[in-house]
């Protein structure tokens, strides 16, 4: 799951070898603004066949957050 | 290479296909600056960050290079009424506003009454018209295209709100309708509400997504919105279709008329299956009525083709309501390509309709520049699928549209009559041409004017006059203008001709005469000297004198003095060839067109 959110994270940010970790931030990736965020979010939504709440999304500020709301998702399936 | 792919991905992409679009807009971003025709700018009230990708995918898929400047979150104000703003610096051709329902703010109070209602109505609307004159002030030459209101769900009244004017939903339905009423010509409106309506409000507003990004409709749509606004964009640039090409069997109606009959196809009221075929049926006649051109292309005899259309009781289109006809067992890319050059109109410009996937996969190979409908295999629902794929999107609607398919008619019964005449003066007889010439007038002024400055061919010394300048000759006592008209047994052309006469003492010289290419080799040119001469004798003249000044395009109208009768005057300029016609000379040329009993004779004004 955790390659599936990388490719769409090198496919959004625009960068074929950049390696997501937990701790990861919008401060550590130069393309990651709140345009490119949204595009995120829909990209993983779509890809995972779930939806996050407005709470969820923006409050969000780790990759690790993300990680765990999309296992959270899907595992409700 | 690259651009290849990216042509490929351009073609199969659909609409609804967000991460794709926004994708090949990185693409588009990355390849680096392409020549651009023309400027866009968009504004708008919400973020239009992933509008303007969308946007940028779907012109290039549309066939538009456009360079885009992109207007700051609720810019539509600030980039307007900043006189020194980059939307003004960037000097766009075309200005794409974005209105959102949110920008309006005030309503009636509830039970206000219809007068207040119509003020608080007129005051949002006038807030846009405030906006357009602005920019067509310091951008005469920008055409505007907004949106119009979509109308949210949520509803203050519930139910109660269509039953009352002073409602929020009334305010925002009345202002669309203002909208209708006061846009001006440099202003193109785009039915957003309809947009929203066809994919549906519960989808189209994401409430979430304004919350987190002031998006003002759901990403989902985005290729949708982009796409109309590209064909829109593509109509005002003059690149637009104007001809449908239908194949027959299955396509207008129901099974195959050489197996099935005349009356065994299903095109009946009675029959569901007929129905759908009468409805499309329909949906095609209003096209034409409003100037889409339709033609068939069907692999079927001529005859057995055409026998449906005069024998089927049913039918609700006719053989007149086709500008062009081929029913044969060529293949259709061949076909079609006959239809574009008898109707003299390019491959892009037409649009094929056929209900069999292998006629479809043949056209879109071997003519790229037709635009092939994914037909669907159910009939009833042939007449959505083309209203869908929007490919008949124009700029405006204009008498010529209208009337363009009597046009066509008309010159096919023309070209008939010449095959029957069998040769030109014989015909000219049978045309029944009749005329007439009389000075213009209030009425006429206006095509006075036009056919003036827009006339190349037929236009002797290409003189081009400004309304004022027309109507202070008009006028003066030495300055005659005159008008003049014609129809034959087919069509009417009203005023083709014009000119313009100047007296100099004893010598009348033809400062200006014109005439439409619609008309030429009709004789008009005679009727129109009987006239000149007319009034140069009532002036009391003693000769006419006229003037050539050659250009690239007029070159049909070198020899029309000599033809006339005219000797020429010693060359004292390359471009310009003065001649002199006496007036006590006898004008013989025959010529068929007849006046009309109620033209009156230009010698009464004196």
């Amino acid at each position: 799951m955790e390659e599936k959110l990388q490719n769409i994270f090198r496919e959004v940010f625009e960068d074929k070898n950049l390696v997501i970790y937990r701790e990861m931030t919008a401060d550590d990736v130069p393309a990651w603004d709140s345009l490119t965020y949204f595009e995120l979010i829909m990209e993983v939504e779509l890809a995972f066949g779930i939806k996050l709440t407005t709470a969820e999304i923006s409050e969000l500020e780790t990759v690790g957050q993300l990680i765990d709301m999309v296992e959270e998702h899907t595992g409700e399936k | 290479m690259e651009n290849v792919i990216l042509e490929q991905e351009l073609c199969n992409l659909k609409l609804d296909d967000v991460s794709g679009i926004l994708r090949l807009a990185r693409k588009l971003n990355k390849s680096g600056v392409r020549e651009y025709d023309f400027k866009v700018a968009v504004l708008g009230s919400c973020s239009i960050q992933y509008f303007v990708q969308a946007l940028k995918v779907l012109m290039y898929q549309n066939g538009i290079h456009a360079n885009i400047y992109e207007g700051q979150y609720d810019g539509i104000k600030l980039d307007v009424w900043n006189n020194d703003s980059e939307f003004y610096n960037f000097h766009p051709d075309i200005a794409v506003m974005l209105t959102d329902y949110r920008d309006i703010k005030e309503f009636p109070g509830l039970f206000e009454d219809e007068e207040q209602v119509r003020d608080c109505v007129e005051h949002i609307a006038s807030e846009n018209k405030q906006i357009w004159e602005a920019v067509h002030q310091r951008l005469p030459d920008c055409q505007i295209i907004m949106s119009n209101y979509v109308i949210p769900p949520e509803r203050m009244l519930g139910n109660l709100e269509c039953n009352y004017l002073f409602s929020e939903q009334s305010i925002y339905r009345q202002v669309n309708e203002w909208l209708v009423k006061i846009h001006p010509p440099y202003v193109l409106l785009a039915d957003m509400e309809y947009l929203a309506s066809m994919y549906g409000k519960l989808d189209w507003f994401d409430t979430s997504a304004y919350m987190l990004n002031k998006i003002p409709f759901a990403l989902k749509y985005v290729g949708y919105a982009a796409d109309l606004f590209a064909k829109l964009i593509a109509a005002c640039r003059g690149v637009i279709r104007k001809c449908i090409v239908l194949d027959l069997d299955n396509t207008l109606w129901g099974g195959i008329v050489s197996e099935e009959g005349t009356n065994g196809i299903k095109v009946s009221p009675g029959d569901a299956v007929g129905e759908s075929f009468l409805f499309f049926q329909r949906y095609l006649k209003r096209l034409k009525k409003r100037g889409v051109i339709l033609a068939v292309c069907s692999k079927n005899d001529e005859q057995t083709a055409k026998e449906v259309f005069t024998a089927n009781p049913n039918m609700i289109l006719g053989l007149k309501d086709f500008a062009a006809f081929y029913a044969n067992w060529d293949d259709k890319a061949l076909n079609i390509r006959r239809i574009a050059q008898e109707l003299n109109i390019g491959l892009d410009s037409i649009v094929f309709f056929d209900d069999s996937p292998a006629e479809r996969e043949l056209v879109k190979l071997h003519l790229p520049e037709v635009t092939v409908i994914d037909v669907p295999p159910e009939p009833a629902n042939y007449a959505r699928t083309l209203e869908l794929a929007g490919c008949f999107h124009w700029a405006s609607l204009t008498m010529e549209d209208v009337t363009r398919a009597e046009t066509y008619h008309a010159n096919r019964q023309r070209k008939n009559l010449f095959t029957k005449a069998g040769n030109y003066d014989e015909y000219l007889k049978q045309l029944q041409m009749h005329g007439r010439v009389e000075l213009v007038n209030h009425d006429t002024i206006h095509r006075f004017s036009q056919l003036i400055n827009k006339s190349n061919q037929f236009n002797l010394r290409t003189m081009r006059y400004t309304d004022a300048e027309i109507l202070g000759m008009k006028q003066r006592e030495d300055y005659r203008l005159l008008t003049a008209c014609l129809a034959d047994k087919f069509s009417n052309y009203g005023i083709v001709s014009c000119i313009i006469l100047k007296k100099r003492e004893e010598q009348c010289f033809i400062d200006t005469w014109v005439m439409s290419c619609r008309v030429l080799k009709r004789g008009l040119e005679y009727l129109v000297f009987t006239h000149i001469l007319e009034c140069a004798r009532a002036w009391g003249c003693t000769e006419l004198s006229g003037e050539y000044i050659q250009t690239e395009k007029n070159s049909i109208v070198k020899t029309l003095f000599p033809d006339l009768g005219f000797s020429q005057d010693a060359p004292s300029n390359e471009n310009i060839c003065r001649y002199r016609y006496n007036l006590q000379r006898e004008f013989n040329i025959k010529f068929y067109i007849a006046e009309d009993e109620d033209g009156r004779k230009i010698a009464e004004y004196f």
